[in-house]
């Protein structure tokens, strides 16, 4: 059994995250009025449609992009030197000091609780057209896979494979993937819960949800 | 081929593109004392593109991009480098006329290394390349003749296919459904029952719209017992100086049907049996070509790609407005003024720039036979599947008939999984085929490839395929 106050403990001796918040391409960079020690804060609003605070924008081919802060937090560090300069893609440009959120620590702790199906290989992967039909149209958390099951199409290299789901019958509890995104060689694809072990999941929903203080 | 380059060295291209072709690019402006600028993503930072265009592009010569196929990656950098022009290579951009066209219409304009956007429009496209061709009278395999999106038609066509072959006495007919989109052997599949259509169709359909974005399908005779020629092209910005670089024999290909040994020229009657007069059949591909490229005026690289029966009849399947990967081959068997060390990207990149061509159809001759292997990470013995992980020793004996274009760096080097497998080319000349096989063993045999996964286990590649597949070159 999984000993949440134990976890818990171990995140709250470091309850941070370092992000960097980089490039998504190149382009000339001008930042914001934003400084070292400043607090920033990441998307808001019921469908995260509120930006977050504007660290920079980045234009390119005449485009202006701004750059907002992925995630709440404190500015650690702006690379200001690359100032009105064009940059590399994945040119770092402002670090920033993120207190974990309680979602972020449920995450963190269902990774522990849930038996996790990894990809074999660094590769991009797509759910098969029926589990996907089955997700979009249904409540999260309840479309149920069970081992040998075809699951996933596994895209790499312009070549296509099917992947077989190996592990407990259970339902998809979490996704860890974007369709879009190439995942690394033994990243977990999804969490599985056994339908059994449900309640387990949400009483350590709960502990979190209970004993995780927000900044 | 000696000209003036006064007039190239105010150039600067931008090499629109990764590995080994893009080594090959810059190797040529190298030659040609033009600059360059390349670029990278993040997963090819081992790359020996990379480092090439480090050690050799001073400054300016190397950005790193978020993807190769964002146009906004290539302008940006073409600008703040000050390119004059832009080389997309193969795949990417190579055949994407509208990126040809911005290159030249933007406010800061470019010249593109490859045909006029006109062109590549109109013979870049399956289908029109084949209403081109039928209205020349050039023979095309029968099918659509534009790309379908609709079920019910899909399957109309596929019966009317089946009834034709049925027809002409052929005892398994069998369609093929191809992505409209797509190319180099992704995204075909066969039937040979239309009971069957429907849900090949929708998995062609499907697989086009994940990776071409495009759900276009072209419905086909699928010709069998063939074998894939192409003749090589070149036309200058003139528009009417077109010249060929003879024919080539692609037929031995992996069952996606994706090439992995080609020999220049396409035939050798002297030594193989065909059915039909291989000299005549070489000549007519050879005509018909050159008729297609001076119709619509071709000023670039290209390759018209043919499927050859056994009893002779051709058919041209597409034509490929872009330098290919096989290039070399041809170049290697090629003398123009009785020189050897034809270099087709050199002659497009020149060419492509603004110089004439300054030769005819009769200063080019041909010596010899060429092959070459493509050299790949992959399973043969498992559908050719794609291996991943990391190669620790790649290395072969240099000679004079050998040359060997590669990105792959003498340290360990982790394939990336988000591009084609390939590892590199092999091209090998000889004075007959019977030299030109027996060196070909050579190189193999004294190859070094060795790696490993994720898993410890050794590498795999077609090292053995090539081998056992090099004695049956030109042979039907």
């Amino acid at each position: 059994m999984l000993n949440i106050s134990d976890l818990l403990e171990q995140i709250k001796q470091n309850p941070y995250r370092e992000i960097v918040v980089r490039t998504p391409h190149t382009g000339v960079v001008n930042f914001a009025d934003i400084k070292q020690g400043q607090a920033v804060h990441g998307p808001e609003g019921q469908w995260k449609e509120r930006s977050g605070t504007r660290l920079a924008t980045l234009t390119r081919e005449r485009n202006p992009k701004p750059i907002y802060a992925p995630e709440k937090g404190v500015v650690d560090k702006v690379y200001s030197e690359y100032e009105n300069a064009f940059v590399e893609n994945a040119t770092p440009l402002v670090t920033i000091r993120h207190h974990l959120t309680r979602e972020e620590v449920e995450n963190i702790i269902l990774r522990e609780a849930l038996h996790l199906f990894r990809a074999p290989e660094r590769a991009k992967y797509y759910f098969t057209p029926e589990i996907d039909a089955k997700m979009k149209s249904s409540d999260p958390g309840s479309v149920v896979i069970r081992d040998g099951q075809e699951l996933f199409i596994m895209s790499r290299m312009k070549r296509e494979l099917p992947l077989y789901y190996s592990g407990p019958e259970g339902v998809i509890y979490a996704i860890y993937f974007k369709p879009s995104d190439n995942v690394d060689a033994d990243a977990p694809l999804i969490g599985v819960c056994p339908q059994e072990e449900l309640p387990n999941i949400k009483e350590v929903i709960m502990r979190v949800q209970t004993e995780w203080q927000e900044n | 081929m000696e000209n003036p380059r006064t007039e190239l060295s105010g150039h600067r291209v931008l090499v629109g593109n990764r590995g080994e072709i893009a080594i090959r690019i810059m190797q040529a402006c190298l030659k040609l004392g033009v600059a360059f600028t390349a670029i990278y993503t993040p997963e090819d930072k081992e790359s020996t593109h990379v480092s090439f265009a480090r050690e050799h592009g001073g400054e300016h010569g190397l950005y790193m991009v978020s993807s190769y196929h964002d146009a906004n990656e290539l302008m940006a950098v073409a600008d703040v480098s000050g390119c004059t022009a832009v080389h997309p290579g193969y795949g990417f951009f190579a055949e994407d006329f509208r990126f040809a066209r911005r290159v030249v219409k933007r406010d800061r304009k470019m010249i593109f290394l490859g045909p006029s956007w006109k062109i590549i429009r109109e013979l870049g496209d399956k289908i029109n390349t084949k209403r081109l061709a039928r209205s020349l009278g050039v023979p095309t395999v029968p099918g659509s003749d534009r790309p379908i999106y609709d079920e019910m038609e899909a399957e109309n066509i596929a019966e009317d296919v089946f009834d034709f072959q049925l027809q002409q006495g052929i005892d398994h007919p069998l369609v093929l459904i191809k992505a409209s989109a797509g190319g180099g052997g992704m995204g075909i599949e066969e039937v040979d029952d239309i009971d069957q259509f429907r849900s090949v169709y929708r998995r062609v359909r499907n697989y086009a719209a994940r990776q071409f974005k495009d759900e276009g399908v072209l419905i086909e005779q699928r010709v069998t017992d063939f074998n894939h020629l192409e003749v090589q092209i070149i036309g200058d910005r003139s528009g009417k100086n077109q010249v060929h670089f003879g024919t080539r024999n692609c037929s031995i290909q992996s069952t996606g049907r994706q090439k992995r040994l080609e020999v220049a020229p396409g035939f050798d009657p002297s030594v193989n049996e065909y059915n039909f007069d291989a000299n005549k059949v070489l000549d007519a591909i050879t005509q018909y070509s050159l008729t297609m490229a001076r119709e619509v005026g071709y000023d670039s690289v290209g390759t018209w790609e043919w499927i050859v029966t056994r009893q002779g009849a051709p058919f041209l399947m597409e034509v490929n407005t872009r330098i290919q990967v096989e290039n070399g081959v041809s170049a290697s068997i090629a003398r123009v003024k009785g020189q050897a060390g034809v270099d087709l990207i050199a002659e497009q990149i020149r060419t492509g720039l603004g110089e004439p061509l300054g030769y005819t159809q009769q200063d080019i001759e041909f010596e010899g036979f060429a092959l070459e292997y493509r050299l790949i990470a992959e399973a043969p013995e498992n559908n050719f599947t794609p291996w991943v992980g990391t190669i620790d020793r790649f290395r072969w004996k240099e000679h004079p008939w050998l040359s060997v274009h590669t990105q792959v760096p003498k340290s360990p080097y982790n394939i990336p999984t988000e591009f084609d497998p390939n590892l590199a080319l092999a091209i090998v000349w000889g004075k007959d085929l019977g030299e030109l096989k027996e060196r070909g063993l050579v190189f193999l045999k004294e190859l070094e490839l060795q790696g490993h996964n994720a898993a410890g286990e050794p590498m795999k590649n077609n090292i053995a395929f090539l081998m056992e597949k090099t004695p049956q070159i030109l042979k039907f």
